[in-house]
This record gives structure tokens, sequence and C-alpha cells, in this order.
């Protein structure tokens, strides 16, 4: 019975998120379609609160602290994603960004399903480790919404570049919005992606694992870091803001997606031991 | 016969206009040229940022096509190109009845880019008076201006066309603000201190938190900085106030790039990549093309601008349609008046002729026979004798009249000049004194223009 409300409340938020997306995608194809613009936010806000009961109803059923176990933690990331889109989406002006965010929202939702739930193993059980997945989940969120915003600046930038005005140019947030929305996304991200490396790599240490895909989320999470290093330093440096800075985000990101697949490719491998690590390092 | 001769954005785009556009200094210069070629009789020249055109009237209505090559040549050698077919294919040619219709069109702004916009009967105006002060207009084509002008009056008093006008200026202002959201936290920069930039500097300026002048006269510069709230800067900072500003919106008369890519990239370097966006309205443009292609960095000219507008004017159409059904009745009101041009001459000579042998006739019988009648007879006499001439005339002038309507008008010239042995018209379109133009107006039953200078715009 709790297992099927708990699968009733997934497929509610997927459902409503789903809605989210299309409502973007309508208002963004055409602007016939300007009240499923006004609406799709509060779509991806009432996926989030759909969301958020679905992770504390089932964390409650099987007995799982969020922020331990692999299989929440794809599902969280989404969950913050939305949660700082909606509280960001005014100041930063960036509404429209919803449109990328909630795709996202639903494809790790539905990726977490993939990953089997278990407790995990005692000998992985770390005093650090909900720090470590905190902090990496809180940093997974930040640059989704990064990523998103990277993606419109990209959309932004070439109808400007092909002075292709007409139709979506002028229904995604303003260009310099989309920028400083994304630079600030990572600023945030990144202390707390650093967090996340440094208890991994002394969690790591103490766990003393060596396996092949141990090794490959370590490299792909230092290579997160560097990437995302570079991109906040080379702005500061050089000024490589904008379409540099957009592809440098999508790249950090694509790379720290990667590090969720060789999760995901773990978890399939050995359900047990996977469910104590957690996203980077 | 009148033709014009020109290119406009719908046949050549920025980059080949601004070859030929020409300041207001040297269009005495281009009149003059004008009007030393045998092949005109009159002339008028419109430069603006959309179009080059040159209004003319052959010296003969045979010649019309002497006239198109002589105008077209004219304006290659003043813009120092050569007429190869290259630059050829970018004018276009209108003669006759067709030209007439593209000067009304043009001055109603029905051939605009943006249609309805107000500044082109202003230019067009302009270019009247250029041409009246270098003496190149004269009857034809002057009236021909003149009815342009109330064609474009009524256009815009009888339809919509021009109201909620999206301007350049507006378009640029959502663009920016589509590129820096709220302009509250930028600067404006206006290079070239024209009316132009006034006018750009009133819409972008609002938001702002500066606005910055930069022109080459500074006090030029000053004076529109004080208007608008601004400072001034001096020409050769350019360089530091690119680093600073955020919207550059360039509208100077330079004939060659003020901003060019090494500036931009420089500036760029000082300003750690911030987004810098350049609006240039100027005809020949201010800014190097190819700053375009740096990052961060977005060029609009005038062509993209009134692109924009354009998108944004697509409703008007049916405004357009109404402004043309305008145009069309009266350019038939003006083919009769020309056309009654044509047997005018005839007309006021067979009056002339009449009136003359009758009032001849009438002093020699005053001398005579009738030498003893008081002044008052004498002149109840010489009132019969204009309205005999009136009576007598105003059948064949009535027929005259309608057959300059039709192909038979220049026969029916011939058939009176052979049976009234009138003398031979003096070169076609002459200025005609005020009693030929007016008896010319009574003819064609076209009334005088009823307007002044007075009515035209600025």
């Amino acid at each position: 019975m709790s297992a099927l409300f708990v699968d009733g409340l997934f497929f509610a938020t997927a459902i409503t998120y789903l809605a989210a997306c299309v409502a973007f995608v309508a208002f963004l194809g055409n602007d016939k379609f300007a009240l499923a613009g006004r609406l799709a936010p509060g779509l991806v806000a009432a996926g989030a609160v759909l969301h958020a009961t679905h992770i504390v109803v089932s964390s409650l059923v099987w007995h799982v602290c969020p922020v331990e176990g692999i299989h929440f933690a794809m599902s969280v990331v989404s969950l913050l994603a939305c949660a700082v889109y909606l509280v960001m989406r005014r100041r930063y002006r960036i509404d429209v960004v919803g449109a990328f965010v909630a795709p996202l929202a639903l494809t790790f939702l539905l990726a977490s399903r993939f990953v089997v739930a278990t407790e995990p193993a005692q000998r992985y059980r770390s005093t650090i480790l909900p720090l470590h997945v905190t902090a990496n989940l809180l940093g997974y969120a930040l640059f989704s919404l990064a990523f998103a915003a990277a993606i419109a600046y990209l959309l932004q930038e070439k109808r400007l570049k092909e002075k292709r005005l007409e139709g979506l140019f002028r229904r995604l947030p303003p260009l310099d919005a989309l920028d400083r929305a994304e630079h600030r996304f990572l600023l945030a991200g990144f202390p707390l992606l650093t967090i996340g490396i440094l208890t991994g790599t002394y969690w790591a240490h103490e766990v003393e694992s060596g396996s092949v895909t141990d090794i490959a989320r370590a490299v792909l999470g230092y290579a997160t870091w560097a990437l995302f290093a570079s991109v906040l330093s080379l702005r500061a440096a050089l000024g490589w803001r904008g379409r540099r800075a957009a592809y440098g985000t999508i790249a950090g990101f694509a790379v720290a997606v990667l590090v969720l697949v060789v999760y995901w490719i773990k978890s399939i491998a050995a359900p047990a031991a996977v469910a104590a690590a957690v996203a980077v390092g | 016969m009148i033709c014009v001769v020109g290119l406009s954005h719908k046949t050549a785009p920025v980059e080949v206009r601004e070859k030929f556009a020409t300041s207001a200094d040297v269009l005495p210069l281009v009149l003059a040229r004008l009007a030393s070629r045998a092949e005109l009789k009159e002339a008028m020249f419109l430069s603006t940022c959309n179009r080059v055109e040159v209004f003319a009237s052959a010296a003969s209505p045979d010649a019309l096509e002497q006239a198109v090559k002589a105008v077209r040549s004219v304006i290659c050698d003043h813009a120092g190109v050569g007429d190869a077919d290259a630059v050829l294919s970018y004018f276009y040619e209108r003669t006759g009845k067709e030209a007439m219709r593209h000067v009304f069109r043009v001055a109603a702004s029905l051939d605009s880019m943006v249609l309805g916009e107000p500044q082109i009967l202003g230019q067009v105006k302009d270019a009247y008076d250029a041409a009246s002060a270098a003496g190149t207009l004269g009857h034809y084509l002057g009236r021909c201006i003149h009815r342009a002008f109330t064609v474009a009056k009524r256009v815009r008093t009888e339809t919509q066309i021009g109201a909620g006008s999206v301007s350049i200026s507006s378009v640029a202002v959502d663009l920016a603000r589509g590129i820096f959201g709220d302009l509250a936290d930028h600067t404006v920069l206006l290079l070239g201190a024209g009316e132009m930039a006034e006018a750009a500097a009133k819409s972008l300026g609002k938001g702002a938190r500066h606005i910055r002048v930069c022109n080459r006269s500074f006090e030029r510069g000053a004076a529109l900085a004080g208007s608008i709230g601004g400072d001034a800067v001096q020409w050769d900072a350019l360089e530091d106030e690119l680093g600073r500003a955020d919207v550059v919106v360039s509208s100077t008369a330079s004939p060659t790039h003020v901003v060019t890519k090494d500036l931009v990239k420089r500036a760029m370097k000082a300003r750690k990549g911030r987004t810098l966006f350049f609006i240039d309205i100027a005809v020949p443009r201010n800014v190097e093309p190819s700053v375009h292609g740096i990052d961060n960095v977005y060029v609009y000219n005038v062509d993209d601008l009134e692109q924009q507008v354009a998108e944004a004017m697509k409703s008007r159409k049916g405004e357009a349609e109404a402004a043309e059904r305008i145009v069309a009745h009266e350019l038939a009101e003006f083919e009769t008046w020309a056309r009654g041009q044509s047997v005018a001459p005839t007309i006021v000579k067979l009056r002339a002729r009449t009136r003359g042998v009758l009032l001849a006739e009438l002093e020699r019988t005053l001398g005579g026979r009738l030498r003893h009648l008081t002044e008052a007879d004498k002149a109840a006499l010489h009132q019969m004798v204009e309205s005999a001439t009136n009576k007598l005339l105003h059948t064949p002038t009535k027929h005259l009249r309608e057959s300059s309507a039709t192909d038979d008008g220049p026969d029916a010239v011939q058939a009176v000049k052979r049976l009234f042995d009138l003398p031979d018209d003096p070169p076609a379109e002459e200025p005609p004194s005020d009693e030929t133009a007016s008896a010319a107006d009574k003819v064609s039953g076209f009334p005088p223009d009823p307007r002044g200078d007075e009515g035209l715009p600025h």
C-alpha cells in the first residue's frame, strides 16, 4: 500500500513536470500560448511540491536518509534545481529558464528510478557522507540551472548574431540576464562542488576502493571541478564571458552528468556497493 | 514627361547605398551637374538613409531614354563608381505615369521600409527646397512634387498608416532591452550629435543610467548633452568611452568607418568581454561590419533595424491599401492636369489670336466711324469683344480639353494650329508665365495648389 502511494507520487510528479515541459515548449514555440508561459512556472512549483513529498514519503517507507543513498541523489538534485529556479526566477528574470529546468528535473527523476534503492552497506557508512552528498546535490542543482541558463544564452546569442529577432528571441530572457544568472549559479555551486570533491577524496581514501568505476568517477569529478574552475577564473581574469563561458558551463555539466552515469552503471553492476557512494568524488 | 532613377532599400543593401549617399552640403554640386546635362529640363536629388533618387523631366518628350541615361551617369559619376552592369543592377527607373506614381508613393511613405514613417516627407521637402534654390525645378516637376505633398498629407490624415508608429528608435530600445534587460544600470554613448542622435537619445536615454555624447565638434556635442541631461566627451576619448558604454548609437556624417574592428577589440579587452551593442543608424555606416563578428559585440545597422520595424508593422497592410487608393486618385487628377498642359499653350494662343483680331477690328472702327462714342460706350464694346471671344471659343476649347485626355489630343492640336495659323509651341515644358499657367489650370480643371510653402513640412 505504501509502495503504491510512493509510486503514485512518483508518477504524479513526473506528469506534472512533463506538463510544465509541454507548457514551456508551447510558449516558446508560438506567441499564441502566452498563457501556457505564465502557467508553466506554476506547474514546476506543483511538480516540486509533489517531488518533495515523494522523497520524504519514500525515504520514510524505505528508511533511507535522502542524502545518503544514490537512489535519491539524482532525484534530489532535480528537486533542488527546481527549488532554486523558483526562488531565483524573478530576481534574475529567468522565468523561461524553467523550459530547460523542467525537462532536466523530469530526466533526473526518471533516471533515479533506474538506480536500485538499497541501504548503504555498513562498511561504507561515514560521518562525512551526508556532508559530501548534500554539498554535491546542491552543487549539482546549481550547475543544472547554470547549464539551463547557458543553453538559453546560446540560443539568444545565435539569434542576435544572425539577426533573427522574431519569435523565440522575444520570449527568452535578456542575453545579459542569462549570462549573469549562469555565472552566479556557477559561483554558488563551485564551493559546494569543492566541498564535495574534498570530502569525496577523503572518504574514498578511507574506504580504499580501487575499482575501475571508482577511479573513473574520481577522475570525472576532478575534471568537472577543473572545468568549472577554468570557466570562473578565465571569466574573472580574461573576460571570457558570454558564449565561451556558456560552452565551458555546458562542458562542465556534461562531465558532471557522466559522473552520475558512472554511478548508474555501477548500480546496475553492484547495487549494494553503489548505495553508499554518491555523486562526485 | 518625368523620370525617376535611383536605388533604394528595396533594390540595394546598405553597403551599396552608402556609396551613393550624399550629404546636404554637396547637394548643390550634384544639382549643378544635373542641370548641366542638355538631356534634362528639370531635376531634383533625394538622398536619405534608404534611397538615393533623382526625379527629372526630359528636355523633350521623345528624349526620355536619353534623360534616364544622363541621370544614371550623373549619379554614378558623383558616387565615383563606374556604370558597370553590376552597379546598374541596383538601379531602378520609372518613366511617365509610373514615375509620378513613384514620387507620390515615396512622399506618402508607401515606398518606405517602415510604412507610414513620417521622416520621408520632410526629406522630400528638403530636396525640393534644395532644387528650388539651385534653380533646377521648373513648372512641371515642381507641380508634381507639390502634388506629392498633398498626397502625403491626405494619406496621413485619411488613413491610420502613421498611427502608433513603430520607429527605429523604439525598435532599438526593444533590442537593447533584449540584450541588457533593464537599461537603468547601463550607459548609452552617442557618437555624433545630429538629429538622429537626439531622437535616439530621447527614447534610449530615458531608462539609461548615463548618456555620454562624443562628437567631433565638442561644442555641438556639449549642446546636445546639455539638452538631454548627459555628459559630453572629447572625440579623442572614443576608445576609453567604448570601454565604459554598453549601448553605442552612432550617427555621424563620416564617410569612413569611425569604429573599426581593431578599436573594438581593444575596447573589449578593457571591458573584460562585457556585452557591447552598436546601433549604427548612419549611412554611410560608422561601424565596420566585421565588428559584429567579435564575441559579445552586436552591430545593428539601419537595414537591420528597419527590418525589425517592418516586421512589427505588417498589420498596416489594410491602411496601405487605402493609401494606395488615394495615390491612384491623385495620380489620375494629376494626369488630367498634365495632359491639359499639352493643349494649354494652343488654347492660350487661339484665344490670343481671336481676341487680337476682334480687338484690332474694334480699334479700327472706334478710330473711324464710331469716333463719337463715349468712353463708357467704348468700354462696353471692349467687354462685348471679351464675351464674344469666350463664347466663340467655348466649344473648341471644350473639345480640345476633352481630346487631351485621349490619344486624339496631338491631332486636334495640330488641326487647330493649321486652321488658325498659330505659331509653333515654345520648347516642351517651358515654365509657363503666370497667365499661361492659370489658363492651363483653367483649361484642365485642375485647381491651383492651395498650399503655399507654409504648409510644407520641414
